[in-house]
C-alpha cells in the first residue's frame, strides 16, 4: 500500500494455461491501472473466462506471473487471493441457492470477520456483535445495487437481472480493490444494462478498479478506458475503444462481424 | 432463525415437554425416549454433515463407538470416572478425526463414502481384534455408571435427562453455528465450492472443522450411550447403525437441523410399533421385519417428500405464512 512506484493494481506477464491439449491462454501480458475500467473482449472460446479463473486462483497457470499491488500472487489458492482484495462474479452466477439474498452478501463479508466455530456455536457476545456489523455492511452493499427491498427473499424468487446484481453485491461485501465481472450484461434487458452501467460508474467513483469480461459491444465500448482483445488464447489488440474498433486483427477475429 | 420469538417459544415448549415426560409417562416410554435422544442426537450431527455441508461420510458410528470405548475403558480400569472419560474420549476423537479427515476429505461424493466405509470396517474389526484392550468381540462388560460429585446416575430417568440435555445442547450449538458466518460458509461451499473459494473461504479447512466437530459430538453421545448400557461391543458401532442414522436423516430431512431428530423420533417409535403389532400378524418374519418396512418407507419418502418430514413441514409453514402472512405478522 502506498508505494508510489506501483501505479498498476494488477500486472499480468506471459500468463499461459492449457487444459490437456487445448491451449486456453498463452502469453497474455497487460496491466490494469488503479481506478479505471478495463475490459476484455473476444470471440467464444478466446480464453476470457480462463483468464478470470487464473487471476482469481480457481486455476493455477502453467506459466507467467500475476502481480497484485506489487505482490506476486501467482498460483496462490483462491481464498488467499480473495482475501488480498480481488473480488469476482461468475458467468453462471454461482450464487448460494440455499441462502437468502442478504445471506449471500453476508458470505461476501467472510474475509472481514473473525469469529471462530466455538464463539459462533456458543453465541458469544463478540460473535453476535460481529454478526450485527456484517449484516449492516451487507445491507449497505445491497443498497448500492438497489436490492435492499429483496434482502430476505430466497434466490430462486429473483429474476436473472437481479441475480446478477446479487453476485455483484456479494463481491462488494468483500470490499475488494479489484472487481472482476464475468459477463455482467449477458442476458439482461436494455434498461437493466443501463442500470448496470450506472452502477459500474458509481463503483469507480468510490475508488474501485473494474475488470469486465463482456460480449455486449456497445456496453463495453461506452464504459471502458482500455480494451484488451483475446483470440484463441492470445492477446491480439489492446488500446482505447476507438483504436480497438478500427483494428484489422480484431475485425478479422470477429470474421466480418461488425464491431459496433 | 434462533433469534425469532416463535422459535424461542418452540424451544421453551420442547424443553418443558421433555422435562415433563418422565413425570407422567411410564418406564417404557422413558426408555424409548432416551434412545431417541441418543440416536436422534447422533443423527442431528450426521444430518449436518450430509444435508448441509454435503459431505457423504459413512464413518459416523466410528466416532460414536470410539468415544464410548475410550470412556468405557478408562472407567473400567479406574483411570478416569465416566464424566472425565467422555471428555478425554471427545478430545481423543477430535484429534483422530482431524488427522484422518485431513487426507480423506480431499475426496468428494461417493469416493468419500467409499473411503469412510473402509474406515468404518477397519475400526470395527480393530475393536474386535484388540482383545486385551477392548475386550475383543465380547466387548466391555460392566462399565460403571455415570456419577457426578457423588450422585450416581442409575435409573432410566437419570439417563433420560442426561441424554436429552446433551442432545438439546448439541442442537442449540448447531443452531447458533448455522446462523453465523461459519454456518453460512458451510452452506455456501455445499452450494458452490468455486464461489465459496472466491469469497475467501478456505474450503478444505472448513470441511475438516465440520467433520471434527460432528465427530466430537458423536463421541460425547457414544460415551453416554455405553454408560447407559453399561456395555459396549464392536457390533453395535457398525454399518447397521449407519443405515439407521441415514434412515433417520432421510425420513426427517437433512436440510434442517431438527429434521434428523424428528426422524429419530419417528423411526424409533415406528420400530416399537412394528415389533409390537406386526410380530403378531407375521410371527415368522422375526426381528428383520422392520428393515423391510423402512426400506419401503425410505423409497416413498424420497419420491414424495425429498426434503423429508421437516422439509415438508417447513414448506407447509412457509405456505401458511404467505397466505395468512399479513394478519399473523
Amino acid at each position: 500500500m502506498g508505494k508510489p512506484a506501483d501505479d498498476f493494481l494488477l500486472d499480468v506477464r506471459g500468463l499461459s494455461k492449457h487444459f490437456g491439449g487445448i491451449r486456453a491462454m498463452s502469453g497474455v501480458t497487460f496491466s490494469i491501472p488503479q481506478g479505471s475500467i478495463i475490459s476484455m473482449i473476444g470471440p467464444n472460446g478466446a480464453g476470457k473466462s480462463t483468464f478470470v479463473n487464473v487471476v482469481s486462483g480457481t486455476h493455477v497457470p502453467d506459466a507467467g506471473e500475476v502481480h497484485f499491488k506489487g505482490e506476486d500472487i501467482t498460483g496462490l489458492p483462491g481464498h488467499v487471493i480473495a482475501a488480498k482484495g480481488i473480488g469476482r462474479t461468475f458467468q453462471l452466477l454461482e450464487l448460494f441457492d440455499s441462502l437468502s439474498v442478504l445471506e449471500n452478501v453476508m458470505v461476501g463479508c467472510h474475509t472481514r470477520s473473525r469469529s471462530g466455530m466455538l464463539a459462533c456455536g456458543f453465541s458469544l457476545l463478540s460473535a453476535l456483535k460481529e454478526e450485527k456489523r456484517i449484516k449492516e455492511e451487507a445491507m449497505e452493499s445491497l443498497a448500492m445495487v438497489g436490492l435492499e427491498g429483496r434482502a430476505h427473499d430466497p434466490i430462486y424468487r429473483l429474476p436473472l437481472g437481479e441475480r446478477k446484481l446479487v453476485g455483484i453485491a456479494r463481491a462488494l461485501g468483500m470490499k475488494p480493490k479489484l472487481l472482476m465481472l464475468d459477463e455482467p450484461a449477458g442476458g439482461l434487458a436494455a434498461h437493466e444494462v443501463e442500470g448496470l452501467a450506472r452502477l459500474i460508474h458509481l463503483l469507480v467513483e468510490r475508488g474501485l478498479t473494474l475488470f469486465i469480461v463482456e460480449h455486449n459491444m456497445p456496453f463495453v465500448m461506452s464504459l471502458s478506458r482500455r480494451i484488451i482483445v483475446l483470440d484463441e488464447g492470445m492477446k491480439i489488440a489492446e488500446g482505447p475503444p476507438e483504436e480497438v474498433r478500427a483494428n484489422e486483427e480484431v475485425i478479422k477475429a470477429y470474421l466480418g462481424e461488425e464491431v459496433c | 432463525m434462533n433469534g425469532a420469538p416463535q422459535s424461542k417459544l418452540l424451544w421453551l415448549v420442547s424443553i418443558v415437554a421433555i422435562t415433563a415426560i418422565p413425570l407422567v409417562a411410564g418406564s417404557y416410554v422413558v426408555g424409548v425416549m432416551c434412545f431417541i435422544a441418543i440416536f436422534g442426537g447422533l443423527a442431528v450431527s450426521m444430518g449436518l454433515l450430509l444435508g448441509q455441508a454435503g459431505m457423504f461420510s459413512l464413518a459416523h458410528p466410528v466416532w460414536f463407538g470410539l468415544g464410548g470405548y475410550v470412556s468405557g475403558i478408562l472407567a473400567l480400569r479406574g483411570i478416569a470416572p465416566p464424566w472425565l472419560g467422555s471428555i478425554i474420549g471427545a478430545v481423543f476423537v477430535g484429534f483422530v478425526s482431524y488427522i484422518i479427515g485431513a487426507p480423506l476429505l480431499r475426496l468428494k461424493g461417493y469416493y468419500l463414502a467409499c473411503a469412510t466405509f473402509g474406515l468404518l470396517l477397519i475400526v470395527q474389526i480393530s475393536l474386535g481384534q484388540l482383545g486385551p484392550l477392548t475386550g475383543g468381540h465380547e466387548g466391555l462388560m460392566g462399565i460403571p455408571p455415570f456419577s457426578i460429585g457423588g450422585f450416581v446416575l442409575e435409573t432410566d430417568v437419570h439417563y433420560y435427562y442426561l441424554s436429552w440435555a446433551l442432545c438439546l445442547a448439541c442442537l442449540w450449538f448447531l443452531y447458533n453455528l448455522m446462523d453465523s458466518r461459519m454456518g453460512r460458509a458451510i452452506k455456501s461451499f455445499s452450494d458452490s465450492e468455486v464461489a465459496a473459494k472466491s469469497m475467501g473461504i478456505n474450503v478444505p479447512q472448513f470441511k475438516l472443522k465440520v467433520f471434527t466437530l460432528t465427530a466430537v459430538m458423536a463421541s460425547l453421545t457414544g460415551s453416554v450411550y455405553t454408560c447407559y448400557l453399561r456395555f459396549a461391543e464392536p457390533g453395535i458401532f457398525g454399518f447397521p447403525l449407519q443405515v439407521q442414522l441415514m434412515t433417520m436423516v432421510i425420513i426427517g430431512g437433512g436440510k434442517t437441523l431438527y429434521g434428523p431428530l424428528l426422524g429419530g423420533f419417528v423411526v424409533m417409535w415406528l420400530k416399537e410399533l412394528i415389533h409390537m403389532y406386526l410380530g403378531k400378524v407375521l410371527p415368522r418374519m422375526g426381528a428383520h421385519v422392520d428393515a423391510l418396512f423402512f426400506g419401503v418407507l425410505i423409497i416413498v419418502i424420497l419420491i414424495f417428500m425429498p426434503g423429508g418430514l421437516s422439509g415438508w413441514l417447513d414448506r407447509l409453514l412457509d405456505l401458511g405464512r404467505r397466505t395468512f402472512g399479513k394478519t399473523s405478522g
